[in-house]
This record gives structure tokens, sequence and C-alpha cells, in this order.
């Protein structure tokens, strides 16, 4: 058995597998987990806001067990946030409603259930990256991981190690958001028949310390509107842990009009509005990162099991946008995924025919139940704010219902518009920002600085991981048509557009930079972006996140 | 009485050991100086300016080429004789081979890199930088004296070293260093290229940045580096570009420094490449943008146009 | 050749560091935690000299309960067994105690050589290294940049500064520090992870506590307060300016 990411989903799966093997007894499995990060939980990235229900299923003595909750919701707020004032919302509608849910880090949550895997016996290989999976015709039966010890210009070094091949009866590929396996499987097997494409959003959060009595524990806040603009999809949160600390983001839908728009950017602006500074002023950046959410919903999720492979969490899109919720939904998919593998393989047949048992477990339990009545949630708000924010309320009486169901949908890279459509014929200059936010480094701070506190570090003499198959495009058509906007929707200053020296621009790709957060893959408008896992162990350091 | 001792190598002193002699100074109370080898009168004669009680010449044969076991042997001897309570010693390589087996033998505290000395009631209290500079600790020795310390190179001034009205006093330590207890067997000296540019070891750096716009500029930077005897460096940019080799980078991802004199050319001050070398004594910082977070860690700052600014450099340090 | 490496577990490099309630160390709850640097290039050096004269290569770690992940990650790059020196006290204990508790760990094992890195990441005493050799009755030689073993004796070049070297020879068993950058550190393997998990860590507790020597009376960030003097005028005044302070006011030039 192999399980590809040690995020919530793949540790689940893990988990589930070695409760079932001692339940159940019979020949033992091997279970092996594969996670790119040097150590558990290093590149988890969320909110988080945990809905405790599969884990009261899964770790039912989770509290004994010393699972680190940081604080249960005791208060929340929900603002409409004009320019500088804030417009309390009359009642929290209930998908917003936090009560009974913990505040989590998912860094530390990780970390957690890393080590009760282990206890169960579970190898858990941290630092190996899969770089693609072994296929028998169109079976899947295994995964390569990437070679170790290439330089820049592809050369063996000395201390160059294969990549090796681990073959399982089935594997479990849980590689998050935009997974690169996943999205190969998928394209290869056409998963994705049928389905809407998914529909993506970009986080930027950071971590604070502010002085201890600022804001009480369990505080939960959550915005819309200012900084975003009716025609963009998001909004700010801010959930309040003990000692000081504060996890403060911004979700923007990857799926805006405007090629100049920067969410960096317009997170800085959310920082400045009264509500957020006042709260953060006297405070201290701990840590910063930035991950893309699938925010499609059940619509935009693939088939999700295929011969010798089933796809769980974020890689199969399973999040309630609507709740901005996903971490139970990984844990609940990653459980599921365990027993119907578990299943197949006792029966010594892991077909697909057989792997089906996944997803109708998946249609008959909680996760349906969840996901399908907020169906076309944010694709509704592909129309704009008001129709998005109707439809939503809405849904909640009829159930999900439309008159067209699903509400036709397009990528979100296809949304962005190009220069000349969105302005006309007042194209701005591409290469200064166009809504610029003052940066003080002590509550703004460019994304230079904000890569330095999200600890990424990748062993600088490698080939770049963000493999852009036409470069010729950057500096010609994208230029004129776009204006680069990966120098914009980039949270980490991997990309940028330097002088040539004959006048003329072309790209750098400043790839140790990377926060692995994908949204290069997902948003480009040519997609011509490849995100290929670096070597083993680079990428972000999220402690506390 | 504080004894400093003072390090050479085949004759010659080490510049910092003035450094040592300037922090044991500053603490007011008598000094003594102390240099070990084999024929070291010399020596103790130029150690004999500062202002000191006595210098006092460990001479055996046997401390001819240093070892660390003859070393250990003699210094033990001479502190055991001579009761001070404080030892002082530049924090150098040769330091850090010795001095904690000294340390260990008499069972005394070595408290090593220190960069400044302050007075806690009637105890000294000595800063020294953890996890590699981006903290300070305050340390108290504990135990019995004599407290052996090693000071930063660099953290204390050699021409603040009070200098004595007339030459100090010199005397000859009878010491006697067993060499069949010396265990080391070392060879003589020699100096290699180093493969890759340690540019830790250097006391002026002129660094560039962005600003510099194009490969064919960096003349300009190398006449201003050859002027003021300084290595060349760079932040990353430049390097990514292949303008300068990587050995030549600073920051994160580079090599960590702190010379005397670092001068940042067109470098706007990423906290990328500040970590690599705020700790640097002197910073002078040329940009055009005045806003730059690299002139907020600057000693001096020139807001301008550096090809206009270091030519006119140049002319000066070579009238 | 039976060699013992003794490597320390420290926070990584990017974690943003928070000094504690009483302001005597950080506050490392949150922390990641990671092989020193200087001490995985000793292992590596062990490593190689086991393959080429064959022999054992044993780890050892005084620190917390934490730090058997970084003997784990040790026993996956090749070494054969561990030995971890455990008290919660080691966490950020001096080089004296440190030196002390791993003496008492390794001397009854007659290790023909002791390799260390050349100091920490965290405390940088650059201390426990000699003071262990003092406490094994080893001859030690410090900043190591090649190692050659041969029966009864090495060979080793040590680094002097500012690019000098020197060749010296000195009798087993002793104890080097090891510079880093001396090799070039191989990748962890799956294989030695599987390998790792039937590899032996053998706890033991500090046999007695040494003194410390030192002790941390106040930790805190440095001062950024500088004060910049920004130079006006043309180019050439500032420049000229800028010369004259740096000749007789901060005196780096001549």
């Amino acid at each position: 058995m192999l399980i590809v990411g040690g995020g919530p989903a793949g540790m689940s799966a893990a988990l589930r597998l070695a409760q079932l093997q001692k339940a159940q007894g019979g020949e033992p499995l091997a279970i092996a987990v594969l996670e790119k990060a040097r150590d558990a939980g290093a590149h988890m990235l969320s909110g988080a806001m945990l809905d405790p229900s599969t884990l009261k299923e899964l770790v039912p003595d989770f509290k004994e067990r010393g699972a680190p909750l940081a604080s249960e919701v005791h208060h929340e707020h929900i603002y409409f946030l004009t320019k500088t004032g804030k417009i309390p919302f009359p009642i929290t509608p209930p998908p917003l409603q936090n009560h009974g849910n913990y505040i989590i880090s998912l860094n530390r949550f990780v970390k957690w259930m890393a080590g009760l895997v282990e206890a169960e016996g579970v190898d858990l290989f941290a630092g190996f990256p899969a770089s693609e999976i072994l296929y028998e015709q169109d079976r899947v039966v295994g995964v390569r991981t990437r070679d170790q010890g290439i330089d820049k210009h592809g050369a063996k070094k000395s201390t160059f190690e294969p990549g090796v091949d681990i073959r399982a009866k089935v594997t479990i590929l849980c590689d998050g958001v935009r997974g690169n396996l996943t999205k190969a499987l998928v394209r290869r097997l056409a998963l994705d028949e049928g389905r809407q494409p998914q529909l993506y959003a970009i986080g930027i959060k950071e971590l604070w310390e502010l002085p201890k009595d600022r804001i009480p524990a369990g505080t939960v806040i959550h915005t819309m509107g200012y900084p975003l603009r009716r025609e963009e999809f998001g909004g700010g949160f801010l959930y309040a842990m003990p000692d000081g600390l504060v996890s403060f983001g911004l979700v923007t839908g990857l799926d805006y009009k405007d090629p100049m728009f920067d969410p960096h950017q317009a997170f800085q602006h959310l920082k400045q509005h009264p509500a957020f500074a006042s709260i953060l002023q006297g405070g201290q950046l701990v840590r910063y990162g930035a991950k893309a959410l699938p925010e499609g919903g059940w619509h935009t999720i693939p088939r999700v099991y295929a011969d010798g492979v089933l796809i769980a969490g974020d890689a199969g899109g399973f999040m309630n946008s609507m709740r901005l919720k996903g971490v139970h939904l990984a844990m609940r998919t990653g459980m599921l995924a365990a027993e119907s593998a578990f299943e197949a393989i006792r029966a010594d047949d892991t077909s697909a025919a057989r792997l089906r048992s996944y997803e109708e477990r998946i249609s008959a339990g909680p996760v349906r139940k969840e996901l399908y009545p907020v169906r076309n949630v944010h694709q509704s708000f592909s129309y704009g704010l008001l129709p998005g924010l109707m439809y939503s309320g809405l849904s909640l009486v009829t159930g999900g219902w439309w008159v067209k169901d699903p509400i036709p949908v397009h990528a979100g890279f296809e949304h962005m518009k190009t220069l000349a459509d969105y302005y006309g014929g007042n194209a701005p200059d591409v290469d200064v920002p166009v809504n610029p936010a003052k940066i003080d480094r002590q509550l703004t701070f460019d994304k230079l600085t904000n890569v330095h506190y999200s600890g990424t570090r990748h062993p600088e003499d490698q080939p770049s991981h963000l493999i852009v198959h036409d470069t010729n495009i950057c500096a010609t058509r994208c230029r004129v048509e776009y204006g680069n906007p990966c120098t914009r929707f980039c949270p980490a200053n991997v990309y940028e557009m330097v002088d040539a020296g004959d006048g003329t621009k072309k790209l750098q790709i400043n790839a140790s930079n990377c926060v692995h957060c994908k949204t290069c893959d997902i948003m480009d408008p040519y997609q011509v972006i490849d995100w290929v896992p670096p070597e083993g162990g680079g990428g972000p350091q999220y402690e506390g996140m | 009485m504080m004894l400093v001792v003072a390090e050479q190598r085949e004759g010659t002193l080490n510049r910092a050991s003035w450094e040592a002699i300037a922090a044991a100074q500053s603490l007011g109370d008598e000094v003594k100086i102390a240099v070990a080898g084999s024929g070291v009168d010399a020596l103790a004669g130029e150690l004999a300016a500062a202002e000191a009680a006595e210098v006092i010449a460990v001479d055996a044969a046997a401390l001819a080429d240093y070892t660390a076991d003859g070393y250990v042997l003699a210094l033990a001897a001479l502190i055991t004789e001579e009761q001070p309570s404080h030892v002082f010693f530049a924090h150098t390589y040769q330091t850090r081979d010795f001095a904690p087996a000294l340390a260990a033998r008499l069972g005394r505290a070595l408290i090593t890199d220190v960069t400044a000395i302050k007075k806690d009631g009637d105890r000294a209290v000595y800063v020294r930088p953890v996890f590699q500079g981006k903290l300070n600790a305050d340390v108290a020795a504990e135990g019995p004296a004599p407290h052996l310390l090693t000071v930063q190179i660099g953290a204390f001034r050699a021409d603040a070293v009070k200098r004595g009205g007339a030459p100090a006093a010199v005397r000859k330590a009878s010491i006697s260093v067993d060499a069949s207890a010396i265990r080391q067997k070392p060879e003589a000296p020699f100096k290699e290229a180093k493969q890759a540019v340690d540019l830790s070891q250097a006391e002026r750096i002129v660094a560039v940045g962005r600003g510099i716009k194009g490969q064919e500029h960096l003349k300009l930077v190398e006449d201003l580096a050859k002027a003021l005897g300084a290595e060349i460096a760079a932040s990353r940019p430049i390097c990514d570009a292949g303008w300068l080799p990587m050995d030549r980078q600073i920051g994160s991802s580079g090599q960590t420094v702190a010379p005397k004199l670092y001068i940042a050319l067109g470098i706007s001050g990423a906290i990328q490449h500040l970590v690599g070398m705020k700790g640097s004594r002197v910073i002078v910082a040329i940009n055009k943008d005045v806003d730059a977070p690299i002139f907020e860690i600057a000693d001096f700052g020139i807001a301008g146009d550096l090809f206009e600014v270091v030519p006119a450099m140049i002319a000066e340090l070579n009238k | 050749m039976k060699i013992a490496v003794c490597i320390k577990q420290v926070v990584t490099r990017e974690w943003q560091l928070r000094v504690n309630d009483a302001k005597t160390w950080i506050r490392d709850q949150d922390a990641g935690f990671e092989l020193n640097e200087p001490d995985a290039y000793a292992l590596e050096e062990a490593l190689r000299l086991k393959e080429k004269h064959g022999g054992e290569v044993v780890v050892v770690s005084a620190g917390p309960a934490r730090a058997a992940q970084v003997l784990r990650e040790a026993l996956a790059r090749g070494a054969d067994r561990a030995i971890h020196v455990e008290s919660d006290e080691l966490a950020f204990a001096d080089a004296f105690v440190i030196a002390g508790a791993l003496a008492d760990a390794i001397r009854e094992e007659q290790f023909n050589l002791v390799l260390t890195g050349l100091q920490s990441d965290d405390q940088g005493f650059g201390q426990v290294g000699v003071v262990l050799a003092e406490k094994l009755g080893m001859p030690s030689a410090t900043i190591i940049m090649e190692v050659q073993a041969s029966e009864n004796e090495l060979r080793v070049k040590r680094e002097l500064e500012g690019g000098w070297f020197q060749w010296m020879t000195l009798p087993l068993p002793a104890l080097l520090t090891i510079q880093s950058g001396i090799n070039q550190l191989r990748y962890a393997t799956l294989k030695g992870i599987m390998a790792a998990k039937k590899k032996e860590i053998r706890k033991v507790a500090p046999a007695s506590t040494a003194a410390a020597a030192q002790t941390i009376v106040s930790a805190y960030f440095p001062e950024k307060g500088k004060k910049t003097h920004m130079l006006p005028g043309s180019p050439a005044e500032a420049a000229k300016a800028l010369v004259q302070k740096l000749r007789d006011e901060a005196r780096v030039i001549a």
C-alpha cells in the first residue's frame, strides 16, 4: 500500500489502513507514505479551522492522545469591509457557524498525526517527492521517486542518487491541491470527462504574534468586500489562538479578470484596513505562506478511482468552499479510500471496478451530504459578488438547485482578460503596480521579505522545478496580451521579467523562492507552466502555520 | 591581574592580539601579556609597547611550532603560577584549537567569541553571539577564577590599546615543556588557493547588486575594490545572472561575512542579503532609492547614482 | 576503525527565533529541528573512513528526547548504531556539561577516533569537541579539511587562517573537529531509512551532571537602531566626505 503525500488525507488513509489491519488481521500489509517535505507537516498550510467530525471517528480518544487543537471557537464575526469601514453581517449564515469547531495549526496537527501513524508501524518517508506514476498499460502499479543530486544543467553530481521505483497493489494519491501526479493521472485516463473544470483560489496567510491580551483565543473573523472588488471572489480571515498567536489571511479566487491584479498586494491592502491594522499593530510577523485551494466543489471532482489507484483530499478537490473547510473532508476521503483499498487487497482485486466502492462510499456518506447542496457556490460567484451571494443564500433553502445545474463555468485562467479587453485604450505600464500598497516592513511586506518568513529553502544547484514550456511567449505575446501576470499572481517572487540587455525583457525564474502553492501551474493564461517537485526536502518550513 | 595571551606564527604577531589586549585593558585592572614560542624575545619587545605590568616570554624549544598539547602544557603552568583573574585570547583558529582543552585541564570557565564586556553589579557579563549572530547572549562565567575569554576578531579595536610611557618590562618565564608529551607532530604550514573564495576572512568587501545594470560595468566595481584593498562580492541577482561566480554571493543562500568595511553598491537590501552581512562593522550603502532597506542598517549612506559616486570615490582614494 | 561521531540537534536555520519569557533562551515549542550542519560533514567523513578502512560508525548525541530524530537520520545515512544521552537539561547546556555527558557515555567503548563538527549553529561554543578530547585523554586537532588514516595514526590537514593550511600527524585514538565543506554530503535513501529502523539507539541517562561553566543571564536580539549618517551633496562631495569618514572616523581604510 502506497500513499503519496503526507497531509491530512494521506495520514488519515495510513492510520485507517493500520487500524483495519489490526482489527481484521490477515497477511500484514506494508504501508508506506511518501512526503516531499523535509519533515512531516512542514508544507502544511491552512486557515485552519477543523470540523472535528472525522477526527472523532478516526481517533476517538484524540483528546487523551494530545491532539494539538489550539482553541475551540468562541466568538464569531463576519464583516463586509468598505474601503475604511466595516459592516457587521446581521446574522452568521449557517455554513459559517463554527461553534464546536477548533482553530488549529495544520502543521502541528499533521506532525501529531505523523506520530500516530509511525507508532502504528507505517513507514513514513519524508523528503521523498514522487516524480512520476508507474503504469502497466493503464493500470497504476506505483510511483518513482525523484532523482537526487542533479545539477543546474541537468548533469549528475558526485552525490547522485537515482529515483527508486516503489510498487504497490494500490496507490492512494493525496498529493494535495493541483498535485503533480494527480494532474498527470487525470489527463492520461481522462478522469475529468464530464466534470466541470476545477476552480481554484489562492490563500495567502501570515502567522502573527500579538500582545497576549489583544484578542481572545477562539475568536474568528471573516470578511468580504475590500480589498477585493465585486468581480473578485474571496475574503479575509483571522483566527485567534492562545498566547497571542493569530492566523490571518486572504483567499482570492483564481478566476479574477484583471490581468494586473496581484493577490499579495491585495493582502497588504487588507492588513492596512483599520479593521485589521488595529488588531495587528505592535505585533510581529512570525511566518508567511501561500497555497492554492480547490474551490470548485462537487461538480469538479474527477473520477477518483482507476485501476490500482485512488485519489483523496485536496488532490481530488474535496473542499467545502462555502464553509471554507477541507481538512475534515481530506481526512474523511483518506479514510474511505483506505477502506476501499483494504477491501480490494483482501479480495485480491484492485481493479477500477472493485475500487469503485470508494466513490460509492463518498456518495453514501457525509462527503456528498455536505458537498452536494453547495455544488454551485463558487460557480455562481463567477457571475459576480451579488449573484453569488444571492445564489448562496438561496441554496440554503433549495438544497443547491438552480435552473441550470451545474451552473456553467470556465476554468479560472480563462476568466483573465487581456490588457486590451480589460483596460481598453488605457493600458497600464505592466512593470508598475496599478494599485501599489505602501510597504513599511512592519505591517506590510514585499514578496521577497515574506518569502524569508516562509522558511523556504531549496538546494541551489538543481534544475528549475518550474518548467515553462515556451519562454518565448513571455517576452512577446504574454507581455503584450496580459503583461506577464505570473510576476503578480506568484506570491513568492519566483517570476521576474528582467532586462535582456538588448532593450527587451526576458523571464527569470527564481525557483528557490517557490513556496509550492501551485498558483502558476493553475493561473497561467497560456497553461505553459508545469510545477514539478524539486529535490527532496526543498520548500517552505511552515512551523506553527 | 589579567593575562593576555598573544598569538604569533613564525615570528609574526597576529594583529588580533592587540584587540585582545585592548579588551583586557578596558576592564581597568592590571594587565600582563604573555607570548609563547621559541625565540620570542623580539615579539615580547614589540608587545612591551602596550601599557602592561610586564610581558612574559614563554620560551621553550618544544614550542617552536604551534601544537595544542604544547600550548596547553605551557599555558596551564603559566596560569597556575600567575593566578590571573581573567585570561584573554583572540578568537582565532589557533585559540579555538587549544583553549577549550586548556580550560578543561584547569577546570575553569571558557567563554568564547566575546564581542563586548558589561558590568552586572560587581561581576562581569560577556556578550557573545548565538544562533550565528541572530541573537546575543549575556553570559556569566561560573566557578573560581581565572575565567578564560576569547574575543571576537574586530569586536575590540587594536588602535584603542593603551601604550605605556616606557616599554613594559619583559621577563622570561621559567617553564619547561616536555617535548615527548606533545602528541601532535605538525608539518610546515603552506598556502593554498582554496577552490571557493572565502569572503569570511576579508577585511573589506565591496558588494554589488542589481543597480550595476550590466556586466560591463563590473570594471568600475573592481577599480573601487582595488583602491580600497577589498574583495568583490555580490547580491543574489548578480550571481544568478552569471556576472559573478556563485562563491561571491552574500546572503542566506551564499556566504555570511562580517568584515571591517562593507560597501553595498546598488543593493536594495532584501532581508536574504542582510542576514549575510549585517554583522559587518562599518556598512556603507550607495543606492539611488532613498527608501531602500539597505539604508536602515548602513552607517554611512549616499542616496545617489553609483555611476557618479563610485568614480569620484576612486579618484579621492587614489589622491 | 571504530569511530564515534558526536552530533547535535539544532533548530532549523529558517526558524524565526523568539526569545522565551525568562529571556534566557529561545522558545522552540513550534520550531523545526535538524542536524547541526557542521556535524553532518563529520558524519559523512566518518562514513567515508569506514568505507575505506572498515569498522564501525557510532553516532552519539546528548540532548532531550526529540534529539532521537537526528540519530535516526544519521542511522539512515549509514551509521551502524546510536547512543542517546537523554535529558531535558541537555537541551541548552553549556559546553562542559555536554562534553562531560558525551565522555561518560562513550569512554568505555574505546573508540579509535572521535569526530565532531566544528561548532554548533545554536550555542556556537566551538568547545565541546576539544573539551571531550581532554576528558577522554585523547589528542585533538581542529578545523580539519582532510583525513588520512593508517593503522596507528592519522595525518590530517588543518585549516589555519588566511588561506594557510598545515598537515599534522597524531596518534590514535584521537579526536578531530571537522570543517564544513570537507566533503560532499550524501543523500538519505529509502533503503537507508528502512535499514535504520532495525538499528539500535541505546538510551543512557547522563552519568553525572558536571557543573556548568557558564550561564546565560539574558538573551536578546542585537539592536538594529544604527544611526545612518546620510552624506549629502553632489556625487563628488558625497564621495569625498565618505572617504574622509572611512579614513579618519571609522578608520577602516588606510
